[in-house]
């Protein structure tokens, strides 16, 4: 319930002091924060009250609520029936309908200025918004709505905060990542398609629980979790320094577990935390099962196919090919053109020689 | 104008041993960061054996090596470029030779190369050439912006980052797009090689100045009857008072 802090909660559900202590430093544990913060940490769960989430759906693939769902540590559950107090949901809630759309403009109005508004997918802006309609009216609007009381918006995916494959060229419904559109507050990007699980309760969890929005980068991601290249983290990078790499996804070398840089890994300009906090309370993440990272995470990653090519295609309007083809072709036409013209020039000047000559003899002869 | 016999050529002292030695340090990091370069976003072969890599790394030229060797030649490349900019103030020469004059000739000389035309007047350094090397230039700008942007994002809170990559990112959209365009204008350099090692050897046969040793050895020979229409950008005084006195274009 909102209204109520986290430690109220607790007790109400006959959890000890001991456990209370025990999940506030877990919590910092995920949160990456240093030990000393843990008191500050607690007392915060003391104090503040819980944060009511709006949680809205646009042009998306609800992948981003798929892997909430499956956040190992917190629990998803815990998070969202004990940590937030997640009001509307479409995907998760019970109720439909007018009923919802009710108790949505409710909870608009009683905390006005105070909850938060998480964002999935993004609106497209094309014949008014038209393409995507949410209880009768464009999701655009519901989202200028929603968004003018909210203390912060959370970006959730790369449609929310890049614009993902709805967005890709030529971008008929003029899909536009959340930014576009809400201007006047504080936008914390989670991109990714979807996001970490734990990346995600990470974030609420540090919005709700301190009340502020977690140091950003210059593009507006939480530094901690997007501070640091997949190529960075990725344990396979000593084979890339060696010089070790998968040729075919089914190679000998593709089973000695060899660097995918060759077969297209988006690794090495892709900020996430896949190589650090992998996915799934630490099962895996694509590059250990052996598929090239395609950049998800990355802005712009839907434009730069082929995603299992390293060279990729050069903006030239109506071929597909890459720079190196390109390149090739271009200096072979240079140089054959030029030994043509080195042909042609030697012509020239004998003419030109046997034309002075001749003039100069017809001198002589004067 | 009374010219001695003997003088047929007025030696013109182009490029001082500095401008000389920054063109072949920098046509050598150019070649290198090209080879690397390609090998960087499209590793074509593999030294290594099939061993452990910590135990294979030191035996042989791997990727991290050539990506070193890359980055040191691009910080030579950048330190070669500042120099070259300091030159661009000593001399007239070093900095007539780039700047886009005498662009009605333009015509003439695009004449004569596709054989349409005889000839164009004698310059130093035709408008064309003049063109193509403010355009090198561009490119070599270009490769430094773009190639410190993705090396200072190896720290996305370091200097680097801050002064450069960041906003280029902005500019470019995303990470992936800068390498594919880093390496677009690598083709370019390698067109431009092309082009200016052929017009080199071209124009040193067809006139015979001493164009293609001329970096090395700084100096020009034009023939008295042929004086250039540019030559005064590349000399600290009037032609007349070369002509008049052969030391004039030593003092430059
Ligand atoms: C004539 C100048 C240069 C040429 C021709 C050149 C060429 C290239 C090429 C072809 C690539 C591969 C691009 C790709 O497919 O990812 C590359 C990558 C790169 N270059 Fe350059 N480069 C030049 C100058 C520089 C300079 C001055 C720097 C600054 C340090 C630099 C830094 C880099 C970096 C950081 C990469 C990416 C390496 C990686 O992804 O591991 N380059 N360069
Ligand atoms: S697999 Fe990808 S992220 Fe990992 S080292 Fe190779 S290129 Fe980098």
């Amino acid at each position: 319930m909102a209204g109520e802090t986290y430690w109220e909660s607790f007790q109400k559900r006959g959890m000890s002091r001991r456990e209370f202590i025990k999940f506030s430093t877990m919590m910092a544990g995920l949160m990456g924060l240093a030990p000393s913060f843990i008191p500050k940490l607690i007392h915060a769960m003391e104090t503040k009250e819980k944060v009511p989430v709006i949680w809205l759906h646009g042009l998306e693939c609800t992948c981003c609520s798929e892997s909430l769902i499956r956040s190992g540590s917190p629990l998803a559950s815990d998070l969202v029936l004990n940590m937030i107090s997640l009001e509307i949901d479409d995907t998760l809630q019970a109720s439909a309908g007018e009923p919802m759309l009710e108790h949505k403009r409710e909870i608009m109005e009683k905390y006005h200025g105070r909850y938060i508004l998480a964002v999935e997918g993004n609106p497209p802006l094309n014949e008014d918004g038209m393409f995507c309609i949410v209880g009768g009216k464009s999701f655009l609007e519901e989202l200028k709505e929603a968004a003018k009381g909210a203390a912060a918006v959370i970006a959730w995916g790369s449609c929310a905060s890049n614009g993902c494959v709805q967005a890709a060229k030529p971008n008929p419904t003029h899909a536009v990542p959340i930014h576009k559109v809400i201007t006047d507050k504080p936008i914390i990007k989670v991109p990714g398609c979807p996001p970490i699980p734990e990346v995600m309760t990470g974030v609420i969890l540090h919005v709700v629980q301190f009340g502020e929005i977690p140091p950003l980068d210059r593009k507006g991601r939480p530094k901690m979790f997007y501070g640091q290249r997949i190529h960075d983290t990725c344990y396979r990078r000593p084979f890339f320094n060696a010089g070790q790499f998968v040729e075919t996804p089914d190679d000998d070398a593709a089973k000695k577990g060899w660097c995918l840089y060759k077969i297209g890994c988006r690794g090495p300009t892709t900020y996430n935390s896949c190589g650090n906090l992998r996915w799934y309370g630490g099962i895996s993440y694509p590059i250990q099962s052996g598929a090239p990272c395609i950049g998800c995470a990355a802005d712009g990653f839907w434009d730069n196919g082929p995603f299992h090519n390293r060279l990729v295609n050069i903006p030239l309007p109506g071929v597909e090919t890459t720079a190196d083809k390109v390149g090739l072709i271009a200096g072979a036409a240079a140089i054959g053109g030029l030994a043509a013209h080195a042909i042609g020039s030697a012509i020239r000047n004998t003419m030109a020689s046997r034309e002075t000559n001749g003039n100069n003899q017809e001198e002589k002869t004067k | 104008m009374s010219v001695s016999e003997k003088r047929t050529f007025l030696k013109i002292y182009l490029f001082q041993p500095g401008l000389r030695i920054w063109h072949w340090v920098q046509f050598l990091c150019i070649v290198v960061l090209f080879v690397t370069g390609l090998y960087i976003g499209d590793p074509f072969f593999t030294g290594s054996g099939s061993g452990e890599p910590t135990v294979v790394y030191p035996h042989i030229l791997s990727m991290d090596l050539v990506r070193t060797i890359h980055f040191s030649a691009g910080y030579v490349l950048l330190v070669a470029f500042l120099y070259r900019i300091f030159l661009f103030f000593t001399k007239k020469a070093h900095r007539a030779l780039m700047a886009p004059k005498h662009l009605w000739m333009l015509k003439d000389v695009i004449l004569t190369y596709v054989f349409i035309k005889k000839s164009y007047p004698p310059v130093i350094r035709n408008p064309l050439a003049r063109l193509a090397y403010i355009f090198i230039f561009a490119l070599i700008v270009f490769q430094i912006w773009t190639g410190f942007a993705m090396y200072g994002m190896s720290n996305p809170n370091g200097a680097t980052a801050t002064v450069v990559s960041q906003w280029t990112l902005a500019l470019f959209g995303n990470e992936f797009t800068l390498h594919v365009w880093h390496r677009i204008v690598a083709w370019l350099f390698f067109l431009f090689l092309i082009f200016h090692v052929y017009l080199v050897f071209y124009n040193a046969f067809l006139f015979k100045e001493g164009e293609l040793a001329s970096m090395a050895s700084g100096n020009r020979w034009v023939p008295l009857h042929r004086i250039p229409v540019d030559a005064e950008d590349a000399l600290e005084c009037k032609i007349e008072d070369v002509l008049g006195d052969a030391g004039c274009d030593r003092r430059g």
